[in-house]
């Protein structure tokens, strides 16, 4: 079985849906109660590949709410809870979705590996950073070429691009794809001289200079609300690729020249009869779904029962073609702009 | 996962998760607070001890494997008695002995109805859920001595909470009715003695926010086990709340 630990994008989302299902009791209760209300495994989903292969899975809500960041300890056990629950349901590999992992990742959880009676088995859980990552490497290649932007002529900005997900961005677009430019922008120096090294190239620009001349921009990193895009400074074409979480690049930006790609997401072959996806606020919550969930779908579909992406700049080469050839044999594909421009138009 | 863009992205980046500190336990503020706290706590386990004799009159056949678990509630009450003593706090006994005076009468009142079902209830799921949540919550912020004291302990209550969920949970069919009829008196019983302690609790380090999550995981968990499904137990929840 495949788990999913997914939260609502807000405090008045969760109220809504905690109320369709039946949870009056937080649905009405305030921030103290939601912050007192355990993890819930709100949803059993079966899920067929084209070969007819079927896994079963969980979906399993945190009761974490974004308004929660600024309450350390609150935000740590929900994920703690949450990932006991699924471990406790005897969940084989469960991808942590949302802010779970970020959370995770930030407050160094790894030193709490006991919960309760449970001693949390890391093995169990993926960041799903590898599928992520791929999928916004291809969501590139593919797009890219179609507004026109030669890969072998652009120059790509990955913002971000000392991050997990950001360095494998990194690494994938200089070893496979013969981009003509890299330019490397994060808010730290040293972790960027040294992916430079790594990579034996890429420019190191701040935001700034990055943002005029990249025909590309990929953007897996933390941004400020407040932040101002002129998108009169861009470039026409731009392809601009929208890997952070939550997604809200296309509402600082408008102008034709510039054309947002929401990142990471992925679509199914068929519809999945769930209904946790409509909280993501996908355009076909019946089929797409972010990366990193599916990628504990491809595990499991895969017999893969381990921590494939776990750690930070721990993912390789041939774990990203490991997880994207996965992924196509399994019936997903990349979100990409006709798809989008196409739902548009609907 | 999916970078962050947040406003609060810089208080996440900025935390480190670093471990929970421990409280000074000599200060008077500390041991003020402790002598109520340990006092409910040794109360409990006496409370507890009781209740499963009782239990033991309304299934004669199983007198005796409950007198073995009440006797179990004994070694307890003991070893959090030495807790007190370690740190030198007389415990507030009549405090306690009118902390849990509702439940107790609640009990006692079912007990001579010959209520088995809503005994088990207000025993084995409220208070042993209430018990063992405050337990892990104090396992995290106690002292060296009490916190090996505190496992031991956790590690039997587990017992005593599957006991009375199999016996819910063989007699669901039943004896639901009169369980949600128990739940809806008894729950708020326990939101109140959680919100009363809530300040003397506090001073030992333990949040109230985090004291209500661990019981609704632990009441959510033994619920489950029994059988109810999750918009049955949500119903339940909701005698907490309101």
């Amino acid at each position: 079985m495949f788990g999913l630990i997914g939260h609502s994008t807000s405090f008045i989302d969760a109220r809504r849906k905690a109320l369709e299902l039946g949870y009056d009791h937080i649905a009405e209760g305030d921030l103290d109660v939601w912050c007192s209300a355990p993890p819930q495994l709100v949803e059993h989903v079966e899920v067929k590949n084209p070969s007819g292969k079927i896994i079963q899975g969980a979906y399993i809500d945190s009761c974490f709410v974004p308004e929660m960041l600024g309450r350390f300890k609150t935000a740590r056990r929900k994920v703690l809870n949450a990932m006991e629950l699924a471990q406790k349901k005897g969940i084989n590999i469960t991808a942590l979705g949302g802010f779970t992992s970020i959370i995770f990742e930030n407050f160094n959880l790894l030193q709490h590996q006991h919960v309760r009676r449970t001693t949390l088995e890391w093995e169990r859980f993926t960041t799903g950073n590898t599928h992520t990552a791929w999928v916004i490497c291809r969501q590139l290649e593919i797009n890219a070429p179609k507004l026109g932007i030669a890969l072998n002529k652009a120059k790509v900005a990955v913002v971000g691009a000392t991050g997990d997900i950001g360095s494998a961005v990194c690494r994938w677009l200089s070893a496979r794809t013969g981009v003509a430019e890299l330019l490397l922008v994060a808010r730290q120096q040293e972790p960027l001289v040294e992916l430079q090294k790594e990579l034996k190239g890429g420019k190191i620009h701040t935001l700034e200079e990055a943002l005029p001349e990249a025909d590309v921009i990929v953007w897996v990193a933390s941004m400020p609300r407040t932040l101002e895009i002129d998108s009169k400074k861009l470039r026409n074409p731009c392809l601009m690729i929208d890997g952070g979480y939550p997604k809200n690049l296309d509402t600082k930006l408008s102008g034709s020249g510039v054309h947002v790609l929401k990142g990471g997401i992925v679509e199914f072959f068929a519809d999945i009869g769930w209904s946790m996806m409509e909280l993501a606020e996908m355009d076909k919550p019946q089929r797409e779904m972010f990366a990193c969930f599916a990628e504990a779908m491809l595990l499991e579909f895969e017999n893969c029962h381990t921590n494939f992406s776990w750690g930070r700049n721990n993912i390789t080469l041939e774990k990203m073609d490991f997880i994207g050839e996965a992924s196509i044999r399994n019936g997903f594909s990349t979100l990409n702009l006709k798809s989008q421009l196409q739902a548009a138009a609907a | 996962m999916q970078a962050v863009q947040s406003p609060e992205v810089n208080s996440l980046a900025g935390l480190s998760g670093s471990s929970t500190e421990l409280p000074d336990f000599t200060t008077e503020l500390y041991k003020d607070a402790y002598s109520r706290i340990n006092a409910i706590v040794i109360e409990g386990e006496q409370e507890a001890h009781d209740n499963y004799v009782a239990i033991g009159t309304l299934i004669p056949d199983k007198a005796e494997e409950l007198k073995k678990l009440a006797k179990m509630e004994l070694k307890h009450m003991r070893g959090f008695t030495a807790c007190g003593k370690n740190l030198g706090v007389n415990a507030d006994m009549p405090f306690a002995k009118e902390f849990f005076s509702k439940l107790h009468g609640n009990f006692q009142q079912a007990l001579s109805e010959g209520k088995l079902t809503t005994c088990f209830l207000i025993q084995a799921i409220l208070i042993e859920a209430f018990a063992i949540s405050a337990y892990h919550v104090y396992i995290r912020v106690a002292d060296p001595f009490a916190k090996k004291i505190t496992e031991g302990v956790v590690q039997d209550e587990y017992l005593h909470l599957n006991y009375g969920q199999e016996w819910l949970k063989a007699n669901l069919s039943t004896c639901k009715e009169e369980l949600m009829q128990a739940n809806k008196a008894n729950l708020p019983l326990i939101r109140s003695m959680l919100d009363q302690v809530a300040n003397d609790a506090a001073a030992l380090s333990m949040d109230k926010e985090e004291l209500m999550e661990e019981f609704m995981i632990a009441y959510q968990d033994s619920l489950t086990e029994i059988g109810l499904d999750n918009r049955e137990i949500a119903r339940m929840a909701l005698a907490a709340v309101v």
